[in-house]
């Protein structure tokens, strides 16, 4: 499953990053790395999202969105 | 006195360090930068019991890779000698991701104090930071400081005063890890270095740090090249080209990065144990102005507001400011005629340059209130929502969400839209940016559209200047979305934008954002401005015979050059000498076309009764004017937002694109609009 399909309001873990490697290593530099938790706070009509991680959010664009793949999904 | 101590201020963006660094620099503050893009090094001075300090704010940062200019800038200026201490301003809110940061610099091997920044949040939230748990893993001083309310700066500059001469501290670190695993590395690195990596890697560290003492370049901290070697940074691996026996045969920057997250998630643990609490008042603000339908409408009332306040209180100022300046033109012209002045000088100050620079003065009420609202915006928080917000909409023409507040700006002043698109991180985005903007409709056109279409259009008047805007934004939306069809290399959507934290602004920020924006408005445009005037006067008051005077303008070089392009306008209905020298007038600020026509036309007023009958007159008719207020809403801007063009872009081939595409434009949608409409209406 990617983030783009996530459920507003529970968290993930993040199972790869499917996106070009600049992308990959900014997002990584900000704490998207294996296994971190995610938790996604909001998603916009166009497919923009809003995401939680290590304590910082960050607004993504729908591509990002759909080139994160996740797994889990705890209700928080 | 004892030579003066360098220190570094180093930091994520958005973590409150351009604050701390004015709250510290105080009045000593040399240049001040834009909150989240200080784009160059920025040096103030301090003296602090005694000792001189230099203090230096560098761009905010969330690594020291070496994969974008702003961190090859940060990280190479840190390695200088000239650096003796850093402190790394950590935003104690988002503790997790700014620690990140922190271990890469204290791998950097110079000394390090942390200063945390944003400790009333955490309190805010109900949350509790060991505060000596942190230092003792890390292995620095950590000392809490509010960068707003200007608290524990003394404290930290002494404890910056301590340490920057002590490079060698034994200290015992946290010895992570070790109670999992036996360990088969044969070095304990723990009193060492607060970061140590797994054995396979720390033993690559060892072979290579014997390496590079053995053939290597001399360098001052060993384990940081090799564990630069280890990552393959395209820096290092530049400067050192020894044999590394296959030791960094592949590519550990996943590993080294997990790593470092790992160690981070450990400190988490220990000094923040409960900090998955919600931070319930962003959350709450977001529900709303976020929200999935409401978030559009929100921004856009809210920009109403912007530009209400900007308008109405800023031209209301302005009145004021024009008054003042009537009346300091009268008494220049008055003292200047006292003391004999020949006449033509004269002319020349006030006419050209009190009229031309003192112009350009009025409108500092309106960029002002602006700026403030602006500085509010952003400082607040708010900003990175609208990015999120209008993303959806921006990315059908090719743009982030980002993209959007630039060019709103536009209907302000296209200077500081121009400057505000220096938030894009995508270069593309930026050009394609700056490249639309100039089409938002400024806020000096309006003395136009309110002249002519009050001349012309009668009760439609507010209608015809509306439709300028509409018209406008539409060209605005055509320019980026042309420009990104012909973008060759397609690229994904790149919204990517921290959402920091709902917080108050803080007044100095303001102060410091406002007054910079102010003092680059004074002088930068001002000097173009300056020149522009002084130039346009010589124009309209000489030709080739010699000073004309205003009697026999027709005989000016300007009347000349006018003629001139007389045969280019004449297909959009423009073809007046008098109209082209007002349009070329109009390149030093666009209110000077409204009075570059009185003057032309020899009106001492802008009488709308006496300037219809010169219009009949030359044959200029309604069609005509509706395809001059086109012609001026689409060409060139002043010449000052043609130099923050240049300034923005550093570079004339896009400066001169954007010329011709206003140029273009302006032409074309003219021409058609009075050669169509010149078929039903004879």
């Amino acid at each position: 499953m990617t983030l783009y399909e996530g459920k507003v309001g529970r968290t993930y873990s993040v199972a790869s990053i499917n996106l070009s490697t600049p992308v990959r290593r900014r997002l990584e530099i900000l704490g998207m790395t294996e296994h971190a938790s995610v938790s996604l706070i909001n998603k916009s009509l166009s497919g923009a999202i809003v995401i939680k991680i290590r304590g910082t959010r960050f607004a993504l664009g729908k591509a990002f969105a759909k080139g994160i793949l996740i797994e889990g999904g705890a209700a928080t | 006195m004892s030579k003066a101590v360098h220190v570094a201020f180093v930091g994520n963006p958005n973590c409150g360090k351009t604050t701390l660094f004015n709250a510290i620099a105080g009045t000593n503050l040399k240049v001040a930068n834009w909150p989240g893009v200080t784009v160059e090094k920025v040096e103030g001075k301090l003296n602090f019991q005694g000792q001189h300090f230099i203090l230096v704010d560098l761009p905010g940062t969330y690594s020291l890779t070496s994969y974008t200019m702003e961190e090859i800038v940060a990280r190479d200026y840190i390695m200088s000698d000239e650096v003796d201490i850093i402190i790394n301003v950590v935003d104690a809110s988002s503790l997790e991701r700014n620690l990140y940061l922190t271990l890469q610099l204290l791998e950097l091997g110079k000394p390090v104090v942390m200063a945390l920044n944003m400790m009333d949040i955490i309190k805010e939230r109900g949350l509790e930071l060991d505060l000596h748990r942190l230092p003792e893993m890390l292995g620095i001083p950590v000392i809490p400081v509010s960068a707003r309310k200007k608290t524990g700066l003394k404290t930290l500059m002494h404890a910056v005063q301590h340490h920057s001469e002590r490079h060698d501290d034994k200290i015992e670190h946290h010895d992570h890890g070790a109670k999992n695993s036996a360990g088969t590395h044969h070095h304990s690195h723990h009193d060492e270095y607060a970061m140590v990596y797994d054995d396979d890697i720390e033993d690559r560290i060892d072979f290579i740090t014997a390496l590079l003492k053995g053939s290597g370049p001399s360098m001052s901290n060993y384990r940081w090249h090799a564990i630069k070697l280890l990552e393959h940074d395209a820096e290092v691996m530049k400067t050192i080209t020894i044999d590394l026996q296959g030791l960094n045969d592949k590519n550990f920057e996943t590993e080294i990065l997990n790593e470092r997250y790992t160690f981070i998630e450990e400190i988490m643990e220990e000094v923040l144990p409960d900090r998955d609490m919600k931070s319930e008042s962003t959350d709450r603000a977001d529900r709303l102005l976020t929200h999935r339908v409401l978030g559009i409408p929100i921004f856009l009332c809210i920009m109403a507001a912007v530009f209400l306040l900007t308008f109405t209180l800023g031209d209301f100022i302005k009145g004021y400011l024009e008054l003042a300046l009537e009346w300091f033109g009268g008494a220049a012209e008055g003292m200047l005629l006292n003391i004999s002045t020949n006449p033509i000088l004269t002319s020349m100050i006030v006419d050209g340059i009190i009229a031309g620079v003192g112009g350009i003065l009025t409108f500092l009420p309106n960029i002002i209130i602006l700026f403030i609202a602006l500085a509010f915006l952003e400082d607040s928080g708010y900003m990175a929502r609208v990015a999120y917000v209008m993303d959806g909409v921006m990315s059908k023409i090719g743009l982030s969400g980002r993209a959007f507040i630039p060019m709103i700006l536009g209907f302000g002043c296209t200077v500081p839209a121009v400057m505000a698109s220096r938030a894009l991180e995508n270069p593309r985005d930026r050009l394609k940016t700056i490249l639309a903007t100039p089409f938002m409709s400024c806020s000096a056109k309006i003395p136009v559209y309110v002249l002519i279409s009050g001349i012309f259009f009668g009760g439609y008047a507010p209608l015809a200047a509306f439709s300028m805007y509409l018209i406008g934004l539409m060209m605005a939306i055509l320019v980026a979305f042309a420009a990104g069809r012909l973008d060759k290399k397609k690229e994904e959507n790149t919204l990517l934008i921290e959402l920091p934290e709902y917080k108050t602004p803080n007044p100095r920020t303001v102060y410091v954002y406002v007054s910079q924006k102010v003092k680059d408005y004074l002088t930068k445009a001002g000097t173009t401005i300056f020149m522009a005037s002084i130039l346009l006067w010589l124009l309209l008051n000489f030709g080739s015979g010699g000073y004309v005077g205003e009697g026999s303008i027709a005989d000016s070089f300007a009347a000349k050059m006018g003629a001139w392009l007389v045969p280019v306008l004449t297909p959009a209905g423009l073809g007046f000498w008098q109209i082209a020298v007002a349009l070329i007038s109009g390149l030093a600020a666009k209110e000077v076309v409204v009075s570059s026509i009185s003057i032309l036309f020899g009106i001492a007023e802008a009488d709308s009764a006496a300037l219809s009958t010169h219009f009949a007159q030359i044959g200029f008719g309604p069609v005509n004017a509706f395809a001059l207020m086109l012609f001026v809403l689409l060409y060139v801007p002043c010449l000052a937002a043609l130099a923050v063009i240049k300034r923005e872009t550093r570079s004339w081939k896009w400066t001169g694109v954007s010329i011709a595409i206003q140029l273009g434009t302006a032409w074309i949608v003219s021409t058609l609009f009075f050669q169509i409409v010149s078929l039903f209406i004879k």
